[in-house]
Order: C-alpha cells, then structure tokens, then sequence
C-alpha cells in the first residue's frame, strides 16, 4: 500500500471522515497563505491541498479563478520556492499531509522528474494534476513509481462505467471522486445528475483500489455527514475559499470546525 | 491532415479535466463517422455553396504585381464568405455536427468577435442555442460584433476574468462545457484546443486549399509557387496550406502579429525568433508565450484574431519541421499594406489578413516575374473601421462619431418623450 493510503488507513481508524482543506498558495500572499495553512493544520484538518496557481485554471470556478490570479498579479512564484515552504509546513505538522495541485503547465516548465523527486523529498505524497488524464501521464506515472508519490485520479459523475473501473483500479494514494459536472466552486451538490450520490460512490467503492476523496460543491455539516462510511476523505475548496475571503482566517476556521470538529 | 492518436509531431493532444472526457470522445466519434458519410459531406458542401457564397474567388492582382514587379500575386477570397470570412467554413461544419450528434445548445469563444458572428449566425439558421464567451475588454473593442450577435440571438458573456481577452474567453467557455458538456457543444473557432478540434476544424477549412488547387489549375495551369497566410490560432493558414503539404515545390509562409515589438506583451509572435516555448494548457501541447514559471503571458496585435497565446499544434509541428516558413509584420506595416490594396485592388482587407499581405508584400519584389503566389484574405475589413481610422489618424472620424452620438441621443430622447 502506498504511503498516502496508509496514513489515510490508520487515520481512519480514529476517525469517521478525514478533512482535506484546499488553499492557493501565494494567495493573498505567500505568507499569508502559509499562515493559513498552519491554521487548517493547528485546527486538525488531515490534509491541506495545496493549489500552485496557473494563469489558466480551466477546472475551477470564480471564487478559486480569482485567487489564482490574486496571486500572480504582483509577484513571481516558483515551484521550487511553493515546495520547500509546504515541505517545511509539512515537517512542523507531522500528523498531517500535504498534496499538491496543479495545472500541468508549471509543473511541465519546471520539470516532472524534478518536481516528483522534490515532491518525495518534502514528503508532499500526492500530486494532482486535474488537466493531465490518465492516458497523458506515462512518464509521471514512471517518475512517481520510482519516487513513491502517488498521482492522483479524478472520477466524475459523467465518467462512463468501464473507464470509472479501470481508473478506480489504478488508484494510488486516494482517488479523488468529483461529486457533480463543472468546475469547482458550484453549490448544487450533486443536483440533477441521473445517478444518487450514494450509487455513485458505492460504484467507484466496488473498483477502487485506494481510499475515496469526494470533493466538488461540499459546503455544509451535512454534505460531509453524507460522506461518512461511504467516502474516506472529504475535500473542500471554494466553500473554505468564500469564507476566508469574507472573514479572514477567523471565518474560514470557523466553517472548516463547523464541517469537521462539530 | 490526420494526426497521430491527436498528436502531430510532439504537439497536440488532449489534456482536459475528466469532466469533458465522455464529450471530447462523443466528437470524436461523430467527426469520425461524419467525414465518412456521403449525406453529411453532401450537406457541408450544399451549405458552403448556398449559404455561405462558395467557391470562393482567386482574385489575380494586376496592379499590386505591376507595382511590386517580382511575383504575380493573386488573393484566395475569403472574404466573401458569408460573415465576410473564412470563419463560417468551420462553423457551418461544425454546427451540422451539433445536430448530427443531437445536442441544442453551442458554446463559443470569440476575440475579435468574427467567429462570434458566424457562429451566432449559423446558429440562429439551425435553431441552436448560442453562447459566445468574450473578454470584457475585447466586447468594448469590437462592440459592433456583439451588437450582431445579440440581434442574431445569441448570448453574449463579457468574460471579466484575467486579462479579458481571447485566451480569458477560452478558458470560460472550457468553464461552461464542463458544466454543459450534456446537451451542449463547444464550438471551437480555430485549430486549437485538445484533439480531434484541431484536426476536425483543419478539415473544414482545408476548403481553402482544395479550392486553390482546382483554381491555380484552372486559370495557370499549375499549383502556385507560394502560399501565405496570417497565424492567429492558425486556421487560415491551415485551410490554405494542409491541401498543398504533399506538393514538396509549394512554399508556405505563415505571418505572426509582430504588434508594436518584440518585448513580451507587445506581440504575439509565438513560433519564430525563438519567443514561443512550449506548453501544455487549454487542452494541448502547443508553442504558447509563457514566462520561466510556466504562466501564459499577455499579448498584442492591432488585430484581435491574432492576439493569441498559443497557436495550432499543426502549424507548430509544420514550422518545426521547417515545412512552413515563419515570419511576422508589425502593426505599422500591417495597416500600410492594408491601405495599397484598397488604393491598388479595391478591395477591404481585415487587419487579420493583412499581416498575410504585408509578409507576401515584404518578398514579392524579390521574387522571379513567373513565379505566383497566393495570398489567403481570410476576411473583409468593414469590421475594423474604427482601428483603421484611428491607425491611419483620419481627423473626420471623430466629428462623425461625435454628430452621430450628437443624433442617437436626441433620437433617444424623442422616443422617452414619445413614451411619457
């Protein structure tokens, strides 16, 4: 088992659901965000999902779209500069993991086999990159066996049954199960889709090879309560986003307690 | 030009969120069985013919040749297409797909707002629903598109995003199809995005080129010596060039928006002097203008159509392998060469096209009397009125916009009185 599915494993043995918290790194600023990310792991969250920012997030909404671009209006980010501050965030919260993601752009300039060598070297365990298919990714998927880091797969309502099961197969680290179509930041939590979420995942569950992460639209108690013995990790994002964007650190904190330490 | 598995060369590919896999292979099925099908090929072409005015001319330039005295220039008219240019080839291809594949609603990007209006003009002749996404900046610059648009029916989205303008309209309408990607189809404009769209719209403008050969044939006896050709997102230039790929004594000169200099930001010259790098976004591997961190950068040309980021992965491979000569025009000469074809030919050029006119006009001194070379003129150029007035500092452009406003006004205010 890989170590990413591990941690999850044991953590799971304590608790019914674990947290993954996204954050734009550099977003208002490097500082900032890293005092933000030290907050999510003070306050317990598992996981920090750590978002490099790219000029053309295709996959996400306003909310994560606007940060990104927040980000890289007036300072220059490096890849190298993001993964030595989240491997030192990393090393000061040991009982916690940080994924990184990412558009495929960055991380191609930078270089995969450097970026997953330095990724396994800060101890960063999972890469998601939602613009690089499965089909795409032979040479990472090389460079990460070599490495032990675990790229991770995104499923989706929409995706047709044979490829749901290979690519829950394939799964390493955890496999990461959008909830509903679009782009991330929409609040209609599943809505409309032809298939309950809990047939959903009850599919993906009969496939997959790794722990289940769902994320896409979840915002209150109950989307993360719906989760439990049916997902392993549960992912927030612009919910967590919009808040810290109203009220700062004290807001944000305040919702990620609300979903996960109420 | 058929791809290998939607690559040509190290460029192309499909890198889309997961969400658009089931869609992005739907197309590629439906292209796939389209181009195949006698009755669907049967309909292009009728709709080409009866719609949109094909075939279109080769128009011999006596007096820009007299001028110039080297090579015998003649202009591929696609500008007398309906929408006034080679945009509606690939809309009116696409759009049967649309209802081939049973979907209602289409989604486009526009720049320059050109194949906003073919698309919103197809749409609204096929009942189709239509969504144009638009750079909030370039819906100021080109209102009268979006004023067509709208009447014609469509749905138009000044995108806020970034800096508002053609890559921020790609990348939302890539937002709205992940979202929509069920009853609706991103009708892309160029030969760009991830596979088969770069293919599928090369396909449709490969028209251009097949017309040319016939034409060259018919009014010389023989292919021409030169092909050019303006590089936005590149789906002229591959309508003229990719019928001719195989003809190894056809020339190919691809022409860049040089803009106002070679300083990232002020052009979008992404394939030659060494300014484009390689990258992935927006669906494919392709030359993009892009800093040292992999974020694309902004671009300029006095023609929205080619201020673009990235650029066809076809026209990419192709200048690579040194198939296709790269070369750019500044804006400065670009609306020059514009003005001597409407004092020589009476014709109206789109700035776009221009850039093809200024890298042809650049060589056409220095080539042999008996050699000839086509240039493509992918559109007319009543749309850019107001920046070529301003480029050219025409002093009465302003009075006339000023009695204008001066009338709409009162206009307006007669009908409130009317109303009260």
């Amino acid at each position: 088992m890989s170590q990413l599915a591990q941690y999850i494993a044991d953590k799971r043995q304590q608790k019914p659901i674990l947290s993954m918290t996204h954050v734009v790194y550099g977003y208002p600023t490097v500082q900032e965000s890293l005092d933000w990310m030290a907050t999510l792991l003070e306050a317990g969250a598992d996981f920090i999902e750590v978002q490099f920012p790219f000029s053309d997030p295709v996959a996400d909404g306003p909310t994560i779209v606007a940060a990104c671009h927040g980000a890289l209006h007036d300072q220059q980010l490096t890849v190298e500069q993001c993964l030595s501050d989240i491997g030192q965030l990393g090393r000061d919260y040991p009982q916690s993991r940080i994924a990184l993601m990412s558009y495929l752009n960055p991380m191609y300039r930078y270089g995969l086999e450097k970026l997953v060598k330095r990724c396994a070297e800060e101890n960063i365990q999972g890469l998601i990159l939602p613009d690089l298919p499965y089909e795409q990714a032979t040479e990472l998927r090389s460079y990460c066996d070599t490495h032990g880091v675990d790229p991770v797969w995104l499923v989706t309502p929409v995706t047709p049954k044979d490829r749901l099961a290979f690519l829950a197969s394939e799964a390493r680290g955890f496999l990461y199960c959008v909830a509903r179509s679009g782009v991330t930041g929409n609040s209609n939590h599943n809505g409309g889709e032809r298939q309950s979420l809990d047939e959903y995942l009850a599919e993906i569950n009969s496939h997959a090879n790794a722990p289940i992460g769902v994320g896409f639209g979840i915002r209150e108690k109950a989307h993360v309560d719906a989760l439990k013995g049916k997902a392993d990790v549960a992912i927030i994002g612009s919910a967590l986003l919009d808040a810290y964007n109203k009220g700062g650190k004290e807001e944000g904190l305040k919702l990620f307690n609300g979903l996960f330490n109420a | 030009m058929q791809s290998n598995n939607g690559y040509y060369g190290e460029f192309g590919g499909s890198y889309i969120p997961e969400i658009l896999y089931a869609s992005q292979q739907q197309i590629l099925h439906a292209f796939e069985e389209a181009k195949n099908d006698p009755e669907f090929i049967a309909e292009l072409k009728d709709t080409w013919q009866n719609y949109s005015g094909r075939p279109t001319p080769l128009t011999f330039c006596k007096n820009l040749t007299d001028h110039f005295g080297g090579a015998q220039i003649y202009l591929k008219r696609e500008d007398l297409n309906q929408s006034g240019a080679h945009k509606m080839n690939n809309v009116i291809g696409q759009a049967l797909l649309v209802k081939r594949m049973g979907k209602k609603r289409v989604i486009a990007e526009t720049g320059a707002g050109q194949h906003g209006v073919a698309t919103a003009l197809i749409s609204a002749r096929l009942g189709l629903e239509c969504t144009i996404y638009m750079g909030a900046k370039d819906v100021k610059r080109q209102y009268p598109n979006v004023f067509w648009m709208k009447q014609l029916g469509a749905t138009v989205v000044p995108v806020e995003e970034g800096a508002q303008t053609l890559r921020d309209a790609l990348d939302e309408a890539l937002r709205d199809w992940s979202s929509s990607h069920e009853d609706s189809h991103y009708l892309i404009g160029t030969t760009c995005g991830c596979a088969p769209f770069p293919e599928m719209v090369a396909y449709f403008q490969s028209v251009i080129g097949e017309e040319v050969k016939e034409q060259s044939q018919a009014q010389f006896g023989q292919y021409p010596d030169r092909l050019y050709a303006c590089v936005g997102g590149g789906s002229n230039a591959c309508g003229l060039f990719l019928p001719f790929l195989e003809e190894k004594n056809v020339e190919m000169v691809g022409v860049e928006a040089g803009g106002k200099g070679l300083e990232l930001g002020q052009h979008s010259i992404r394939l030659s002097n060494g300014l484009g790098q390689k990258g992935i976004a927006q669906g494919f591997a392709t030359m993009f203008l892009q800093d040292d961190n992999g974020q694309l950068q902004e671009t300029h040309s006095i023609a929205a159509g080619l201020d673009y980021v990235g650029v066809s992965p076809i026209i990419a491979h192709l200048a690579q392998e040194g198939r296709i000569q790269m070369t750019y025009a500044m804006d400065d000469e670009v609306v020059e060469a514009c003005s001597l074809l409407l004092k020589k030919e009476g014709i109206i050029p789109a700035l776009e096209s221009s850039h093809a006119l200024a890298g042809a006009f650049k060589d056409a001194p220095n080539l042999p009397k008996e050699s000839r070379i086509v240039i493509n003129l992918s559109g007319r150029g009543d749309k850019d009125i107001f920046n070529v007035a301003k480029a050219m500092n025409d002093l009465t452009f302003p009075e006339f916009l000023e009695n204008y406003m001066a009338d709409y006004n009162e206009h307006l205010s007669d009908n409130n009185q009317g109303e009260a």
